[in-house]
């Protein structure tokens, strides 16, 4: 068995062995009263695919909280990573931005969902808001770190080519920086997607983070859990597929391991 | 051989870091063409004088001409070997060695001819889709050897390049390096710390001072390529090298 198979295959007996103990735990302890065991879960998940929760279905659900989602992260993205190189090539701009992302980097999203709601009112926008603070921070400053961590010696091997400034921004430092932009666009997928419940507690009446506040405020629990197998198999797919286009494009990083 | 022109003219050449004086007033000329091995003790400065040569660190006085022009790497075909790896990592072994054709602007049928060749001389053929990561260390700096001629360098600066090789590898390195010189025909300046490697490659070995650092003497190496390590002549000239370098 190959070293893929072979991590395939312990990562399927660690998610069988925690779904029985779930199983068992539900059917023999106090637990079964606050929780619905996992085959009831699951079913309930799958049936809806086909029958609504709401007024959609869980197709609906999941597109419309990745709608949510994707928005901001790309928006959080592409401004985190310009402001990163920015920082990080200019000291000027360093010694402006860096207190203020700081400053803010370390308040919760959740914090702002108030002046979110101030500004953006109950509209989509003060998701976006939310998801773009859990987002774009984490971006700047990895990018940021990108930047500062080009290898001198490839400077002066890339001048002594004959290399000009820009050519020397394009062919070593952006290079060189693009690793830290997948792990910060990673680490904030991961975030964004966490912050989706919250995003959610906005007012909306769709998605799966509206799954678990409806599922609360009705007191269902299998309703609530399947809102969080929801959360937890999209989250697995988006990272995988974002960890799929990072083998690609940084294969060099990869390929050595 | 006594004909060529000068290719490298060094005047004056002084280099301060605040007022430690590293760099003392050399002058040299290198000929077209020539093998020149530097060597000094150790600390002598002996990378600072590289890097002054080409304008890495700014000297503090004096004036370096290449062609009769001061030096620039924009505008001269100069390539620089260094003591670390510089193997660009995020690239294949071919786009290593295409590197300085791109940056140069160089047609792309000559750049391809020239990557073949020297893919070719190194014996990375087989490895050009490799990234630096997969490769050994000997490997490593063969592709750095290969960046550095495939441009066609009419100067190349190479900074022990092979300091951190064990013996074997060395020789074998060595060889391929005077292949690829007497191929070319390009001007060489190789700074080593090494002595037998400095009688090994070299046409002319220059020996500088400790520091503050200027030009002991510049000796000729007669022996005839390939060189043998255990000759008489050999170990005559490595004593020789060896007496001017003795500080103690």
């Amino acid at each position: 068995m190959g070293e893929k198979q072979k991590r395939v295959f312990f990562g399927a007996i660690g998610i069988f062995v925690f779904l029985c103990i779930w199983y068992v735990a539900t059917a023999l302890t106090a637990l079964g009263t606050v929780m619905p065991d996992p085959i009831t879960v699951f079913t309930g998940f799958f049936t809806a695919f086909v029958e609504p929760i709401g007024t959609h279905s869980m197709t609906m659900h999941i597109l419309i909280s990745l709608r949510r989602m994707l928005v901001p992260y790309i928006a959080g993205g592409v401004l985190g990573v310009l402001v990163g190189i920015l920082m990080g090539w200019y000291r000027v701009a360093d010694a402006i931005l860096m207190p203020y992302i700081q400053m803010i980097r370390p308040i919760p999203p959740i914090a702002w969902i108030p002046l979110s709601i101030v500004w953006f009112g109950f509209s989509e926008g003060s998701k976006y808001f939310l998801i773009f603070l859990a987002c774009f921070f984490t971006i700047a400053l990895t990018t940021y770190n990108g930047v500062h961590s080009v290898d001198e010696t490839l400077v002066r091997a890339a001048r002594m080519l004959g290399a000009k400034d820009n050519q020397l921004f394009t062919s070593i430092v952006l290079p060189t920086t693009v690793p830290y932009i997948f792990s910060g666009l990673q680490v904030a997928l991961g975030s964004a997607w966490a912050t989706i419940v919250a995003a959610e507690m906005i007012r909306s009446s769709e998605g799966v983070g509206w799954l678990i506040i409806s599922g609360q405020e009705t007191g269902d629990m299998t309703q609530i859990m399947v809102g969080i197998v929801a959360i937890a198999l999209t989250g697995l797919l988006i990272t995988s597929i974002m960890r799929g286009v990072e083998s690609k494009l940084c294969a060099w990083t990869v390929r050595g391991k | 051989m006594e004909n060529k022109q000068p290719k490298v003219k060094v005047q004056n050449l002084t280099k301060k870091f605040g007022d430690l004086l590293v760099l003392d007033n050399l002058n040299f000329e290198v000929k077209e063409g020539e093998f020149l091995c530097i060597v000094g003790p150790t600390g002598c400065g002996k990378t600072t004088f590289l890097n002054s040569l080409t304008r890495l660190y700014e000297p503090t006085a004096g004036e370096i001409l290449v062609n009769g022009i001061p030096v620039d790497p924009k505008k001269q075909n100069i390539s620089y070997i260094f003591q670390e790896y510089s193997s660009f990592p995020w690239l294949t072994v071919e786009q290593n060695i295409r590197f300085g054709l791109e940056i140069k602007k160089t047609p792309k049928a000559e750049a391809d001819a020239n990557v073949e060749e020297m893919l070719d001389v190194v014996g990375l053929t087989k490895f050009r889709n490799y990234y630096p990561s997969q490769l050994s260390i000997s490997m490593l700096q063969r592709v750095a050897i290969a960046r550095a001629f495939a441009t066609k360098p009419e100067l190349l600066l190479m900074d022990e390049p092979y300091g951190q090789l064990d013996i074997d590898l060395r020789f074998k390195l060595e060889d391929e390096l005077i292949k690829l010189w007497k191929k070319t025909g390009t001007t060489v300046l190789f700074i080593t710390h090494n002595i037998e490697e400095a009688v090994y490659l070299s046409q002319k070995i220059m020996v500088l001072t400790n520091k503050p650092t200027s030009v002991k003497t510049v000796l000729d190496n007669p022996l005839p390529l390939p060189r043998d390590v255990v000759s008489e002549e050999f170990v005559k000239l490595r004593n020789k090298v060896t007496d001017l370098i003795r500080w103690w």
